[in-house]
Protein backbone atom coordinates (compact mmCIF):
# COMPACT_ATOMS: atom_id res chain seq x y z
CA UNK A 1 0.00 0.00 0.00
CA UNK A 2 1.13 3.07 -0.47
CA UNK A 3 1.95 4.98 2.72
CA UNK A 4 0.81 8.45 0.95
CA UNK A 5 -2.68 6.81 0.50
CA UNK A 6 -5.04 6.58 3.08
CA UNK A 7 -5.60 9.64 6.13
CA UNK A 8 -4.32 12.66 6.41
CA UNK A 9 -1.16 13.77 8.52
CA UNK A 10 -3.99 16.04 10.49
CA UNK A 11 -6.51 13.12 10.79
CA UNK A 12 -3.31 10.64 11.62
CA UNK A 13 -1.78 13.43 14.20
CA UNK A 14 -5.78 13.49 15.77
CA UNK A 15 -5.96 9.74 16.29
CA UNK A 16 -2.66 9.65 17.83
CA UNK A 17 -3.24 12.19 20.05
CA UNK A 18 -6.17 11.03 20.57
CA UNK A 19 -4.39 7.39 22.52
CA UNK A 20 -3.68 5.69 19.20
CA UNK A 21 -0.42 5.05 19.74
CA UNK A 22 0.13 2.21 16.42
CA UNK A 23 -1.39 4.86 13.89
CA UNK A 24 2.12 6.95 14.34
CA UNK A 25 3.65 4.30 12.51
CA UNK A 26 1.69 5.65 9.86
CA UNK A 27 3.39 8.91 9.77
CA UNK A 28 7.01 6.61 10.04
CA UNK A 29 6.09 4.80 6.99
CA UNK A 30 5.06 7.85 5.67
CA UNK A 31 8.24 9.95 6.06
CA UNK A 32 11.19 7.76 6.57
CA UNK A 33 12.62 7.27 4.00
CA UNK A 34 12.83 11.13 2.83
CA UNK A 35 14.15 11.73 5.80
CA UNK A 36 16.20 9.43 5.92
CA UNK A 37 17.96 10.46 2.44
CA UNK A 38 17.84 14.18 3.63
CA UNK A 39 19.78 13.05 6.69
CA UNK A 40 21.92 10.70 4.92
CA UNK A 41 23.29 13.21 2.58
CA UNK A 42 23.58 15.96 5.53
CA UNK A 43 25.59 13.52 7.74
CA UNK A 44 27.67 11.59 4.96
CA UNK A 45 27.10 8.31 7.05
CA UNK A 46 23.75 5.99 6.83
CA UNK A 47 24.45 4.63 10.04
CA UNK A 48 24.57 8.12 11.67
CA UNK A 49 21.57 9.03 9.27
CA UNK A 50 19.44 5.98 10.50
CA UNK A 51 19.71 7.09 14.56
CA UNK A 52 19.20 10.49 13.83
CA UNK A 53 16.41 10.02 11.91
CA UNK A 54 15.00 7.68 14.65
CA UNK A 55 15.74 9.79 17.65
CA UNK A 56 14.05 12.54 15.73
CA UNK A 57 11.07 10.04 15.39
CA UNK A 58 10.62 9.32 18.77
CA UNK A 59 11.36 13.34 19.96
CA UNK A 60 8.83 13.86 17.39
CA UNK A 61 6.39 11.43 18.91
CA UNK A 62 6.48 12.64 22.28
CA UNK A 63 5.88 16.49 21.31
CA UNK A 64 3.35 15.88 18.75
CA UNK A 65 1.36 18.11 20.60
CA UNK A 66 3.33 21.01 19.97
CA UNK A 67 2.88 20.49 15.72
CA UNK A 68 1.03 22.99 16.08
CA UNK A 69 -0.25 22.77 12.31
CA UNK A 70 -0.59 18.76 11.67
CA UNK A 71 -1.22 19.58 7.95
CA UNK A 72 2.50 20.99 8.00
CA UNK A 73 3.68 17.89 9.62
CA UNK A 74 6.17 17.26 6.99
CA UNK A 75 8.23 19.95 6.90
CA UNK A 76 8.38 20.09 10.92
CA UNK A 77 9.49 16.77 10.80
CA UNK A 78 12.32 17.68 8.75
CA UNK A 79 13.22 20.56 10.98
CA UNK A 80 13.30 17.90 13.74
CA UNK A 81 16.00 15.65 11.58
CA UNK A 82 17.80 19.06 10.78
CA UNK A 83 18.64 20.26 14.08
CA UNK A 84 19.67 16.31 15.12
CA UNK A 85 21.79 16.61 12.24
CA UNK A 86 23.33 19.64 13.76
CA UNK A 87 23.76 18.65 16.89
CA UNK A 88 25.81 15.20 15.19
CA UNK A 89 28.01 17.74 13.38
CA UNK A 90 28.36 19.81 16.25
CA UNK A 91 29.33 17.02 18.50
CA UNK A 92 31.63 15.80 15.29
CA UNK A 93 33.75 19.21 16.24
CA UNK A 94 33.70 19.79 11.76
CA UNK A 95 30.88 19.98 9.86
CA UNK A 96 32.71 17.63 7.20
CA UNK A 97 30.71 14.83 6.37
CA UNK A 98 33.40 11.47 6.33
CA UNK A 99 31.36 9.49 4.00
CA UNK A 100 32.31 6.78 6.00
CA UNK A 101 29.81 4.20 4.71
CA UNK A 102 30.43 2.14 1.57
CA UNK A 103 28.77 3.55 -1.26
CA UNK A 104 26.56 0.80 -2.38
CA UNK A 105 28.11 -1.61 -5.17
CA UNK A 106 26.09 -2.62 -7.91
CA UNK A 107 25.46 -6.70 -8.46
CA UNK A 108 27.76 -8.27 -10.86
CA UNK A 109 24.42 -9.38 -13.00
CA UNK A 110 23.45 -6.17 -12.76
CA UNK A 111 24.16 -4.31 -16.63
CA UNK A 112 26.50 -2.07 -17.23
CA UNK A 113 24.13 1.28 -16.77
CA UNK A 114 23.59 -0.25 -13.50
CA UNK A 115 27.14 -0.52 -12.32
CA UNK A 116 27.71 3.20 -14.60
CA UNK A 117 25.11 4.64 -12.05
CA UNK A 118 26.60 3.64 -8.78
CA UNK A 119 30.12 4.90 -9.96
CA UNK A 120 28.11 8.41 -11.16
CA UNK A 121 26.44 8.17 -8.02
CA UNK A 122 29.92 7.65 -5.87
CA UNK A 123 31.34 10.94 -7.74
CA UNK A 124 28.00 13.20 -6.83
CA UNK A 125 28.02 12.14 -3.16
CA UNK A 126 32.02 12.65 -3.03
CA UNK A 127 31.45 16.58 -4.63
CA UNK A 128 28.30 16.89 -2.25
CA UNK A 129 30.60 16.10 0.56
CA UNK A 130 33.07 18.75 -0.19
CA UNK A 131 30.24 21.49 0.71
CA UNK A 132 29.72 22.93 3.64
CA UNK A 133 26.74 21.43 6.17
CA UNK A 134 24.93 24.64 5.42
CA UNK A 135 25.66 24.30 1.95
CA UNK A 136 24.58 20.66 1.63
CA UNK A 137 21.31 21.53 3.89
CA UNK A 138 20.14 23.78 1.03
CA UNK A 139 20.79 21.86 -1.82
CA UNK A 140 19.56 18.59 -0.37
CA UNK A 141 16.29 20.11 0.79
CA UNK A 142 15.87 22.41 -2.06
CA UNK A 143 16.86 19.67 -5.59
CA UNK A 144 16.89 16.70 -3.49
CA UNK A 145 13.82 16.52 -1.44
CA UNK A 146 12.13 18.94 -3.96
CA UNK A 147 11.09 21.92 -1.17
CA UNK A 148 10.00 25.40 -2.00
CA UNK A 149 12.31 28.00 -0.50
CA UNK A 150 8.75 28.77 2.12
CA UNK A 151 9.42 25.47 3.19
CA UNK A 152 12.78 25.38 3.83
CA UNK A 153 12.19 28.44 5.47
CA UNK A 154 10.42 26.50 8.01
CA UNK A 155 12.64 23.79 8.20
CA UNK A 156 15.69 25.87 8.43
CA UNK A 157 14.66 28.79 10.12
CA UNK A 158 16.19 30.97 8.02
CA UNK A 159 14.69 33.57 5.88
CA UNK A 160 13.97 33.43 2.29
CA UNK A 161 17.09 35.28 0.72
CA UNK A 162 19.55 33.83 2.77
CA UNK A 163 17.92 30.57 1.38
CA UNK A 164 18.16 31.77 -1.99
CA UNK A 165 21.63 33.30 -1.56
CA UNK A 166 22.79 29.61 0.38
CA UNK A 167 21.50 27.51 -2.47
CA UNK A 168 23.09 29.37 -5.50
CA UNK A 169 26.34 28.86 -3.35
CA UNK A 170 25.48 25.45 -3.24
CA UNK A 171 24.74 25.09 -7.22
CA UNK A 172 28.31 26.78 -7.80
CA UNK A 173 30.19 24.96 -5.21
CA UNK A 174 28.86 21.60 -6.55
CA UNK A 175 29.77 22.02 -10.39
CA UNK A 176 32.76 23.24 -9.37
CA UNK A 177 33.49 20.16 -7.17
CA UNK A 178 31.93 18.03 -10.22
CA UNK A 179 34.00 19.39 -12.58
CA UNK A 180 37.24 18.77 -11.00
CA UNK A 181 36.04 14.74 -10.27
CA UNK A 182 35.13 14.71 -14.30
CA UNK B 1 34.11 29.60 -6.21
CA UNK B 2 33.42 31.06 -10.15
CA UNK B 3 29.88 32.31 -9.95
CA UNK B 4 27.55 30.64 -12.52
CA UNK B 5 25.05 33.00 -14.72
CA UNK B 6 22.49 34.12 -13.22
CA UNK B 7 20.38 32.56 -15.22
CA UNK B 8 21.03 29.20 -14.64
CA UNK B 9 19.93 30.28 -11.08
CA UNK B 10 16.73 31.37 -12.39
CA UNK B 11 15.48 28.30 -14.50
CA UNK B 12 16.03 26.25 -11.41
CA UNK B 13 14.00 28.54 -9.16
CA UNK B 14 11.79 28.11 -11.50
CA UNK B 15 11.66 31.85 -12.38
CA UNK B 16 12.29 31.93 -16.12
CA UNK B 17 11.35 28.51 -18.59
CA UNK B 18 14.19 26.28 -19.86
CA UNK B 19 13.87 27.33 -23.08
CA UNK B 20 15.36 30.55 -22.47
CA UNK B 21 18.68 29.09 -21.70
CA UNK B 22 20.75 28.64 -24.88
CA UNK B 23 22.06 25.31 -25.11
CA UNK B 24 25.26 25.39 -23.43
CA UNK B 25 24.17 26.40 -20.45
CA UNK B 26 21.11 24.35 -20.49
CA UNK B 27 23.83 21.19 -19.94
CA UNK B 28 25.01 23.01 -16.89
CA UNK B 29 21.06 22.87 -15.88
CA UNK B 30 20.97 19.60 -16.89
CA UNK B 31 23.93 18.59 -14.92
CA UNK B 32 22.84 19.96 -11.50
CA UNK B 33 19.34 18.23 -12.03
CA UNK B 34 21.16 14.81 -13.16
CA UNK B 35 23.32 15.05 -9.96
CA UNK B 36 20.15 15.93 -7.77
CA UNK B 37 18.29 12.91 -9.24
CA UNK B 38 20.88 10.08 -8.60
CA UNK B 39 20.97 11.66 -4.72
CA UNK B 40 17.16 11.36 -4.67
CA UNK B 41 17.51 7.86 -6.34
CA UNK B 42 20.11 6.23 -3.90
CA UNK B 43 18.58 4.14 -1.69
CA UNK B 44 18.50 5.76 1.62
CA UNK B 45 19.30 2.63 4.07
CA UNK B 46 17.15 0.25 6.00
CA UNK B 47 13.63 1.32 8.13
CA UNK B 48 14.38 2.92 11.07
CA UNK B 49 10.00 2.27 11.81
CA UNK B 50 10.43 -1.20 13.96
CA UNK B 51 13.40 0.31 15.92
CA UNK B 52 10.97 3.79 16.30
CA UNK B 53 7.51 1.45 16.89
CA UNK B 54 9.41 -0.67 19.75
CA UNK B 55 10.66 2.25 21.68
CA UNK B 56 7.07 4.02 21.37
CA UNK B 57 5.96 0.65 22.80
CA UNK B 58 8.00 0.27 25.80
CA UNK B 59 6.71 1.80 28.82
CA UNK B 60 7.71 5.03 30.03
CA UNK B 61 10.12 5.39 32.75
CA UNK B 62 8.57 7.04 36.33
CA UNK B 63 10.31 10.63 36.60
CA UNK B 64 12.33 8.83 39.55
CA UNK B 65 13.32 6.27 38.51
CA UNK B 66 15.08 8.29 35.43
CA UNK B 67 16.03 10.63 37.67
CA UNK B 68 18.25 8.16 40.01
CA UNK B 69 19.36 6.61 36.27
CA UNK B 70 20.89 9.56 35.31
CA UNK B 71 22.71 10.05 38.68
CA UNK B 72 24.00 6.71 38.43
CA UNK B 73 24.99 6.65 35.23
CA UNK B 74 28.42 7.81 34.08
CA UNK B 75 28.33 10.96 31.86
CA UNK B 76 31.30 12.84 29.99
CA UNK B 77 32.15 15.79 30.75
CA UNK B 78 34.01 18.22 28.57
CA UNK B 79 35.61 21.07 29.35
CA UNK B 80 36.80 23.45 26.59
CA UNK B 81 39.15 26.24 27.39
CA UNK B 82 40.47 28.60 25.29
CA UNK B 83 44.41 28.96 24.79
CA UNK B 84 44.83 32.05 26.30
CA UNK B 85 42.80 30.58 29.36
CA UNK B 86 44.76 26.92 29.51
CA UNK B 87 48.06 29.23 29.69
CA UNK B 88 46.25 30.97 32.77
CA UNK B 89 45.21 27.90 34.39
CA UNK B 90 48.66 26.28 33.90
CA UNK B 91 50.35 28.98 35.19
CA UNK B 92 48.19 28.84 38.03
CA UNK B 93 48.64 24.89 39.20
CA UNK B 94 52.75 25.53 38.84
CA UNK B 95 52.12 28.72 41.55
CA UNK B 96 50.27 26.24 43.89
CA UNK B 97 52.47 23.82 42.98
CA UNK B 98 55.68 26.44 44.09
CA UNK B 99 53.65 27.82 47.02
CA UNK B 100 55.02 26.29 50.17
CA UNK B 101 52.67 23.35 51.59
CA UNK B 102 50.05 24.06 54.23
CA UNK B 103 50.44 22.60 57.00
CA UNK B 104 47.46 21.05 58.75
CA UNK B 105 46.24 21.77 61.69
CA UNK B 106 47.19 18.22 63.78
CA UNK B 107 44.71 16.68 66.13
CA UNK B 108 45.94 16.27 69.55
CA UNK B 109 45.25 13.08 71.64
CA UNK B 110 44.15 13.34 75.24
CA UNK B 111 48.04 13.33 76.26
CA UNK B 112 49.66 15.11 73.69
CA UNK B 113 51.08 18.38 73.48
CA UNK B 114 52.79 20.47 71.25
CA UNK B 115 56.80 20.76 71.16
CA UNK B 116 58.83 23.30 69.47
CA UNK B 117 62.51 23.06 68.88
CA UNK B 118 64.39 26.24 68.34
CA UNK B 119 67.95 26.62 67.55
CA UNK B 120 70.58 28.78 66.46
CA UNK B 121 72.74 26.83 63.78
CA UNK B 122 74.54 29.80 61.62
CA UNK B 123 76.12 27.76 58.01
CA UNK B 124 74.43 24.25 59.28
CA UNK B 125 73.18 22.32 55.86
CA UNK B 126 71.14 20.13 58.26
CA UNK B 127 69.82 20.33 61.70
CA UNK B 128 67.38 17.33 63.21
CA UNK B 129 66.44 16.30 66.32
CA UNK B 130 66.76 12.94 68.15
CA UNK B 131 65.48 11.91 71.54
CA UNK B 132 63.49 9.34 73.55
CA UNK B 133 60.36 10.26 71.23
CA UNK B 134 61.86 8.37 68.45
CA UNK B 135 64.54 6.29 69.67
CA UNK B 136 66.91 8.06 68.95
CA UNK B 137 66.76 7.90 64.84
CA UNK B 138 67.93 10.07 62.93
CA UNK B 139 65.94 11.48 59.96
CA UNK B 140 62.76 11.44 61.32
CA UNK B 141 62.31 14.92 62.80
CA UNK B 142 64.09 17.55 60.20
CA UNK B 143 64.56 21.67 61.85
CA UNK B 144 64.08 23.89 59.03
CA UNK B 145 65.51 27.40 58.24
CA UNK B 146 63.39 28.88 55.61
CA UNK B 147 64.42 32.09 55.95
CA UNK B 148 68.35 31.41 56.34
CA UNK B 149 68.93 32.96 59.20
CA UNK B 150 71.19 30.10 61.18
CA UNK B 151 67.41 29.54 63.59
CA UNK B 152 66.28 26.41 63.05
CA UNK B 153 62.81 25.36 63.59
CA UNK B 154 59.68 22.25 64.03
CA UNK B 155 56.96 22.01 66.17
CA UNK B 156 55.75 18.52 66.73
CA UNK B 157 53.26 16.41 68.67
CA UNK B 158 54.74 14.54 71.44
CA UNK B 159 53.16 12.36 74.34
CA UNK B 160 53.31 14.40 77.33
CA UNK B 161 55.71 14.19 79.84
CA UNK B 162 59.16 14.45 79.85
CA UNK B 163 61.67 13.81 77.30
CA UNK B 164 65.61 13.82 76.65
CA UNK B 165 66.91 14.88 72.93
CA UNK B 166 69.65 16.26 71.05
CA UNK B 167 70.39 17.95 67.75
CA UNK B 168 71.48 16.33 65.10
CA UNK B 169 74.04 19.23 63.09
CA UNK B 170 74.89 17.94 59.58
CA UNK B 171 74.12 14.55 60.23
CA UNK B 172 77.30 14.07 62.11
CA UNK B 173 77.52 16.56 65.07
CA UNK B 174 75.27 15.56 68.54
CA UNK B 175 74.70 18.88 70.15
CA UNK B 176 72.29 19.56 73.40
CA UNK B 177 70.07 22.55 73.56
CA UNK B 178 71.59 24.70 75.22
CA UNK B 179 68.42 26.70 75.99
CA UNK B 180 67.00 24.41 77.70
CA UNK B 181 65.86 24.41 81.54
CA UNK B 182 66.75 20.79 82.23
CA UNK B 183 69.92 18.20 81.67
CA UNK B 184 70.61 14.92 82.38
CA UNK B 185 73.71 12.82 81.44
CA UNK B 186 73.55 9.59 79.53
CA UNK B 187 75.17 6.79 79.60
CA UNK B 188 77.61 7.27 77.12
CA UNK B 189 78.84 10.43 78.94
CA UNK B 190 77.35 13.31 77.29
CA UNK B 191 74.28 15.87 78.29
CA UNK B 192 71.22 15.06 77.02
CA UNK B 193 68.71 18.09 77.04
CA UNK B 194 65.44 17.76 78.81
CA UNK B 195 61.86 19.09 77.33
CA UNK B 196 59.12 18.81 79.45
CA UNK B 197 55.96 18.38 77.07
CA UNK B 198 52.38 19.51 79.16
CA UNK B 199 48.93 17.92 77.69
CA UNK B 200 46.60 20.56 75.73
CA UNK B 201 43.85 19.17 76.79
CA UNK B 202 44.21 19.18 80.44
Amino acid sequence: MDVREGPSDAEVVARVLGGDREAFGLIVRRYESGLLRFATRVLGSRDAAADAVAESLVRAYRHLASCRDPTRLRTWLYRIVANRCKSHLARRATGDVSLDDVPPIADPADNEAALERVQQLAVVEQALATLSSEKREAFVLKHVEGMSYQEMAAVTGERIPTLKMRVHRAREALLKALEERS
Amino acid sequence: MNPIDPRIHQVLDGEIPREALPQDLRRVVERLESAAALLAAAPEGRSVAERVLARLRRPARSPVRRLAQWLTAPHPVTLRIRPVWSLALAATLVLLMLLPEERSVPVLGEHEGIAQFVARFPGAHSVQVVGSFNDWRTGTIPLEDRDGDGVWRAVVVLPAGAHEYMFVVDDERWVPDYSANRFVEDDFGRENSVLIVRPVKG
